[in-house]
């Protein structure tokens, strides 16, 4: 059983276990309280506050997701007692000699994590804000200063936002959760960057993946399961298309959040994509059977009946209770399971469908499956003086609202009052990103840019939205005339990237008529020149005429450059 | 020689006069009577009589008044699938993409979105709906689902109905290059089936079939005559004849005059003009739009079958 207690005003939850001891503190702070200008700051504190402990003989860790930051531990009584009151002082009184190493470990974190297929998710869902976070890198981390981190950790890390668990018998002796007092914060917000569901957007994992927010009930974990098993019978079992079949359901407050995901070869994704499409279909008419229901209820009473499903729960409890959510017992949570009916099911499968956002492979859409294409670009052009982009159709709008990018059939809009972030190198390149997830990426070099155009966006842009973006070497800083290079890579999914550089309109009646000038006036001059080298007879004027030859040698160059010089700077 | 040849009748009524029936019971909106003609046959005659009605003025404000009552009639939902796929296929035409414009892939592509989010209701509800699955080999073909999805609905189909010939024929137009296959795979689809079925069944056309369509692909006469030579080509036409047409297991099942047809032509194409002829004797007055559509319609019906008798028939 599970008992509530009080430790220096944390809530503390304690459940035996057979083996060793295990303990951990939750925060409820996140990504998702973040902002895009100033992320990775929770991440990074999370990092600074265990990077004292270094190496240590007893097992500990510290987890940050959207909405929780936790520490935990594993070992002797003595060894958890230290653990705490370690974390607890340095939370408070950081290690600030460490911040620019821990700075470069989370920067190698991230790169060495790599993206995964669900990592996209949230940012189409949410845009650059609260719970799209996740999906962007930790952009505020060369800016964060020891001032924000500290202002951080006093808001965020305190005694009322936090909640202690310990695996254990009884709680070790001389524990103390020394932390100053504060607020319980409530969840972040839960934007949306979609204006119609059911919704998808292509990307090019090769996987169908499913996200879905739901009303937070034991028939909705039931549900996950069933989908998974459902999945796992046509795509796998049936028609042998996919390897990896999943489903989960991550609840938060009263609200939760369910995902699937069937992987695909290159060339079954479409028959995946068809496949998981009829299996979400199937269960939206409500075509659930008992049996199936039956055996994925049997499948969590399981998980209830473990020996140590006590402590199993801790960190799920200890998040519910942060979130103000009723906590419930084993045997509730069992009679709720035994409870669920096929209709509530067919209820959640409504729900489900109703909020989907799925994530169809490259070459695919899913709006003949009834979802709506998620935006991919603005529906508003912002008016302002206009940049042409010197090689291209790329036609920047700098307006007192904000900015738009034109590129033919394309238009991306962030407008100042709404940009998460504005990215600024020192040479000038600048990055917006709507809270949309809409971005506009400007490079003075490409594009006949007014110098104080940029100083126009630096003034409107709130300051706290500044990214400042360290140098970059001169081969990065993109030149006109490169070619295919010509654009920096950018990595976001929602940018509007321009097509290639195109050849302007005047160009080839240009070469046209310079070469048929050319082509007249030297045909011309050579006939002169074989009858001036062979004279049929000779001629008092020879003087005049031989000018003649050298001016029109001359004239043909001179209206043939047009052609060299044209071609020249198509082939750069 | 004969004297007169009959006038062709190419409504498939003419074969199948239940297909009036059907078009009596709608035009009169008696639902009941629709499925009592649907409900006690078999997939390849409601693929007949769903396909035979979309000729029957107002047939869809009636199929979506007898959804508005019924949601999950899944019968009249699929029957509404096919009168939009039909209607939107009209609206494409037959034509290479080329020849169709942006205006009319809008909307022959809205009318196959509608009727493929009926059909996924229809399938979901009743995964064994043969008719369903049929449709949607049709509207994965026009969306341009890809060639894996169209072989899983094809095989969804197959596990209910695995000698489904119009639900094949569908399936072969996909495996074609002209729709994104290859000859390899059209080949093999076809030659598996065919083999597959009991014999005098008449799934052996899908080889003609095949044959069928890569003798059009053929740019030139003189490519198009020397592929009616191939004695391979000879070889598969007559195997899969003496299968199915010459087999006297056959019945004259939903399908058939399309199936006596294409044989009919491939004859005269290989110049068995005595088998030929036996195939117009057997179809009489009957025709069907295919092969013919593929050709120049009736100008080259009325020449083959000229020809047949002339050279084949009985003297």
């Amino acid at each position: 059983m599970i008992r509530q207690l009080d430790i220096d005003g944390v809530p503390t939850l304690l459940a035996p276990t057979a083996g060793p001891m295990r303990a951990g503190l939750t925060f409820r702070v996140g990504i998702a309280d973040e902002t895009l200008a100033r992320s990775g700051i929770t991440h990074l504190l999370e990092h600074l506050a265990l990077a004292p402990l270094g190496l240590t003989d007893h097992h500990f860790n510290g987890a940050t997701t959207p909405t929780f930051t936790s520490f935990y531990t594993q070992g002797s009584e003595q060894d958890v007692v230290q653990f705490l009151a370690a974390v607890c002082r340095n939370l408070h009184d950081l290690p600030m000699s460490r911040l620019e190493v821990e700075k470069e470990i989370l920067r190698t974190e991230r790169s060495s994590r790599g993206v995964g297929p669900l990592d996209a998710l949230p940012l189409w869902r949410h845009g650059a804000r609260d719970h799209g976070l996740t999906s962007y890198a930790e952009l505020g981390l060369p800016a964060l200063t020891e001032h924000d981190l500290r202002h951080w950790a006093a808001r965020w890390f305190t005694r009322e936002n936090a909640v202690f668990w310990i695996a254990g018998n009884q709680v070790p002796a001389g524990l103390r959760l020394a932390l100053p007092p504060g607020v319980r914060q409530p969840l972040p917000r839960m934007s949306s960057a979609l204006p119609h569901t059911p919704a998808y957007f292509v990307n090019g994992a090769r996987a169908v993946v499913l996200d879905a927010v739901v009303r937070r009930r034991t028939a909705a974990g039931v549900f996950a399961g069933l989908l998974e098993r459902e999945l796992f019978r046509s795509l796998r079992q049936e028609d042998g298309l996919s390897y990896t079949v999943t489903a989960g359901y991550q609840p938060c407050g009263d609200r939760a959040s369910l995902h699937a995901l069937a992987d695909a070869l290159p060339e079954k994704q479409d028959a995946v994509l068809g496949g998981f499409i009829d299996v979400l279909a199937k269960l939206r008419v409500g075509r659930i059977e008992q049996a199936d229901l039956d055996a994925t209820v049997a499948r969590r009473e399981e998980i209830l009946s473990e020996v140590e499903v006590h402590a199993a729960r801790l960190p799920g409890l200890a998040r519910d209770v942060l979130t103000g959510h009723p906590t419930s017992t084993v045997d509730e949570l069992r009679a709720e399971l035994k409870a669920v009916t096929p209709a509530d099911l067919h209820q959640v499968a409504q729900e489900v469908t109703a909020t989907a956002l799925l994530m169809v492979p490259e070459g695919n859409t899913a709006d003949w499956a009834g979802f709506t294409a998620a935006p991919t670009a603005s529906s508003h052009i912002i008016a302002g003086t206009e940049y042409r982009e010197r090689e291209g159709d790329s036609v920047l709008h700098v307006g007192v609202e904000g900015v738009s990018q034109l590129v033919p059939g394309a238009v991306a809009t962030v407008r100042y009052a709404e940009c998460a972030a504005l990215l600024a190198w020192p040479d000038g390149a600048r990055r917006l990103i709507g809270y949309d997830g809409i971005t506009v990426h400007i490079e003075p070099t490409l594009i006949d840019l007014h110098p104080a155009a940029v100083g126009v966006i630096d003034q409107q842009v709130p300051a706290d939205r500044r990214v400042p973006m360290p140098p970059r070497p001169p081969e990065r800083i993109p030149q006109p005339y490169v070619g295919a290079g010509g654009h920096p890579s950018v990595g976001w999914p929602q940018q509007v990237t321009p097509p290639p550089a195109a050849r302007s309109w005047w160009e080839i009646p240009l070469m046209v008529l310079s070469g048929l000038a050319a082509l007249g006036v030297g045909g011309f001059t050579l006939l002169l020149t074989l009858a001036m080298l062979f004279p049929d007879e000779p001629d008092p004027d020879d003087g005049f005429l031989w000018g003649m030859v050298v001016a029109g040698w001359l004239l043909t160059v001179i209206l043939a450059l047009p052609i060299v010089l044209l071609r020249r700077r198509r082939r750069r | 020689m004969p004297v007169h040849l009959p006038a062709v009748d190419a409504d498939p009524a003419a074969a199948f006069p239940e297909v009036n029936a059907m078009r009596a019971a709608l035009a009169a909106r008696d639902w009941l009577g629709v499925r009592q003609l649907l409900d006690p046959r078999d997939w390849a005659w409601r693929s007949l009589l769903v396909n035979a009605v979309d000729d029957v003025d107002g047939v869809d404000q009636f199929l979506r008044q007898v959804l508005a009552r019924q949601p999950d009639d899944t019968v009249a939902a699929t029957m509404l699938a096919a009168y939009l796929v039909g209607a939107g296929w009209k609206i494409r035409t037959a034509q290479r993409a080329e020849y169709v414009s942006r205006e009319q892939f809008d909307r022959f592509h809205e009318h196959l979105r509608q009727a493929e989010q009926l059909l996924i209701d229809v399938c979901a509800r009743e995964p064994g709906n043969v008719l369903a699955w049929q449709e949607r080999l049709n509207t994965a073909r026009g969306l341009g689902l890809g060639q894996a999805e169209a072989r899983r609905r094809y095989d969804r189909l197959a596990r209910y109905a695995p000698h489904q010939l119009s639900a094949q024929s569908t399936l072969l137009q996909q495996l074609c290059p002209k729709w994104g296959g290859t000859w390899e795979a059209a080949f093999a689809f076809a030659r598996e089936r065919a083999l597959a079925a009991p014999e005098g069944a008449q799934n052996a056309v899908l080889l003609a079939d095949a044959h069928f369509e890569r003798f059009c692909s053929l740019d030139s006469d003189g490519e198009r005559a020397a592929y009616a030579q191939d004695p391979r080509v000879v070889h598969d036409i007559w195997t899969a004849a003496q299968r199915s047409v010459l087999h006297p297991g056959f019945r004259h099942e939903p399908g058939w005059v399309a199936t006596r047809s294409v044989f009919a032509y491939w004859f005269g194409l290989i110049g068995q003009w005595a088998a030929a002829a036996a195939q117009f004797a057997a179809l009489g007055h009957l025709a069907s739009e295919y092969p013919w559509s593929y050709l120049d319609g009736t100008a080259t019906l009325d020449q083959f079958r000229i020809e047949a008798y002339a050279k084949g028939g009985q003297r």
